[in-house]
């Protein structure tokens, strides 16, 4: 993996009951292939390894991370909505093998704020997931920058009442990217302007900022017309768009090139399109650009 | 009746504004609603799902067409509906509780208009009960359901046992579907069908009501 964003923190995403091949191997059990992924990844260039079981039994939870880290010394991410299974991955996590840095305990929403109490368990990191809100008691989805930037101030401020004195450096806000192929709800504004909302609060100064990158591209064809890549540049072309805004983490695969595109790099005016015309005109302007060709 | 292959060919390529105006053009020219229906449209729309299912199409393409599908729809329904009701059976959807995720569901909703269906929306963090009430006394229609996460797809089964006790499980037939689901899950929970994707749904749910298929 070849990064040109020094400053960009990633976390190797594979180990992630959603990924087909990983759910194999959780289904059959081989715990050992789980802990080769996770090599592999570090090897990649991971700076972490998100650790995501599924819903399956805390214990399980709990032995990978033992496993994983008997041989490696990245940190982890403990990767579940599930506030048990989470709960096993950190008791499990050891930071002394680590080189003693936290783990990072992914996420935390309004949706799940029972998961707070999580905290007190070991110093960690948190990803404060800000795609969803509690309106009238029920969870609904952010539709706005705005609605998501309030949920990230009410999130850090439960966060500071728990008193498990988490710093701004230990939050990592996730404003939830959703793919380019159904957005037909300018989500891929709202995920921008958090980031512009979120840095413009100087009670939030320090705090970091994290998306999934491969939810960007998921449901797009792999090629173009004239046979070029679809994925990594419309990924590359999100991160020279949102590093400028402070993105500077990505879960995200390790096998991948990331790199600042040009201007006029196709992916680039494919996304600004998008930006420019939400709604339906913005999955038009991602179908024409792999319905055309040209790459640069 | 005179060659409306123009709204088979604005639908299939997602082109709405053409769409629109073939539909009024036929209309005013005296075309049979029910016709432009079961002769182009919901055609269009199957073709779409082939072409989905064989990766010549992806999602954007699904989206685009249904969005077109739907335009010609809103000139059509009002007239379909005077003429005693042509649709082809009814849907009642929602994202199971604890889960808002909603790209599945929507998909599924618009390729299901699209193929002709009367789709009730309930939304996400759709509880057992809501689906009971939605259902209320009608029968001969389908329980559609979502679910993304591992740790909601078993509120599945609550559900499919709430229908059960308020003794209409037999009146409808339950489908599901989200990334989590596989047809295997879809048995043991006692479901009456699972499509892997949203084209795949319209076919399915034509199969559970013992509708033929058009395509």
């Amino acid at each position: 993996m070849v990064r040109q964003f020094r400053q960009l923190t990633i976390i190797g995403e594979s180990i992630n009951d959603s990924v087909p091949s990983t759910h194999q191997l959780l289904e059959s059990g081989n715990l050992q292939a789980l802990v080769e992924l996770a090599c592999k990844q570090a090897e990649e260039g991971a700076d972490y390894i998100d650790v995501n079981v599924g819903a399956r039994a805390p214990e399980l939870m709990a032995e990978l991370v033992r496993r994983i880290q008997e041989v490696l010394d990245r940190p982890l991410v403990i990767d579940s909505p599930d506030i048990q299974i989470a709960e096993a991955g950190l008791r499990a996590y050891d930071p002394a093998r680590a080189g003693g840095q936290k783990p990072i305990l992914n996420s935390i929403s309004l949706g799940r704020i029972e998961m707070l109490r999580l905290l007190a368990i070991q110093p960690c990191k948190v990803v404060l997931l800000v795609s969803e809100h509690v309106v009238d008691g029920r969870t609904s989805l952010c539709t706005t920058a705005e609605d998501s930037y309030r949920a990230a101030q009410k999130l850090v401020e439960l966060v500071r009442e728990t008193g498990f004195s988490l710093s701004n450096d230990d939050l990592i806000i996730d404003p939830g990217l959703t793919p380019l192929a159904t957005d037909t709800g300018g989500h891929l504004n709202r995920v921008l302007q958090t980031f512009v909302r979120v840095r413009e609060d100087q009670d939030l100064a320090g705090v970091h900022f994290v998306v999934g990158l491969s939810n960007l591209t998921v449901m797009l064809p792999s090629k173009r017309a004239d046979g070029s890549p679809v994925k990594g540049p419309l990924q590359n072309a999100f991160l020279t768009k949102a590093v400028p805004l402070g993105l500077d983490m990505i879960v995200a695969s390790t096998s991948r090139r990331y790199s600042l595109l040009p201007a006029e790099h196709p992916a680039v005016r494919c996304l600004e399109q998008c930006i420019a015309n939400p709604g339906l005109a913005a999955v038009l302007a991602v179908r024409d650009f792999y319905k055309s060709g040209g790459s640069l | 009746m005179s060659d409306y292959a123009d709204l088979y060919q604005a639908i299939l390529e997602g082109n709405a504004k053409k769409a629109k105006e073939v539909t009024e053009r036929a209309l005013a020219e005296g075309a049979d609603p029910l016709e432009l229906l079961d002769r182009y449209m919901i055609p269009a729309m199957d073709e779409v799902g082939r072409r989905f299912d064989c990766q010549e199409y992806f999602v954007p393409e699904l989206l685009i067409a249904g969005r077109a599908m739907e335009t010609a729809l809103q000139l059509i329904s009002p007239l379909l509906a005077e003429g005693g009701g042509a649709r082809a059976g009814k849907v009642i959807i929602g994202t199971v509780k604890g889960d808002i995720h909603d790209i599945g569901k929507n998909l599924v909703i618009s390729m299901l208009k699209g193929g002709g269906f009367e789709v009730i929306d309930l939304g996400v963090d759709v509880p057992a009960e809501r689906f009971v009430e939605a259902v209320g006394n009608q029968e001969n229609i389908i329980v559609a359901m979502s679910a993304l996460l591992t740790t909601t797809m078993g509120y599945m089964r609550e559900v499919i046992k709430a229908l059960r006790e308020a003794g209409i499980r037999d009146r409808v037939k339950v489908m599901v579907g989200g990334a989590p689901i596989t047809q295997r899950f879809a048995d043991e929970i006692g479901a009456d069908g699972y499509s892997e994707n949203a084209s795949g749904a319209v076919g399915l749910a034509r199969r559970l009501l013992g509708l033929a298929s058009s395509a």
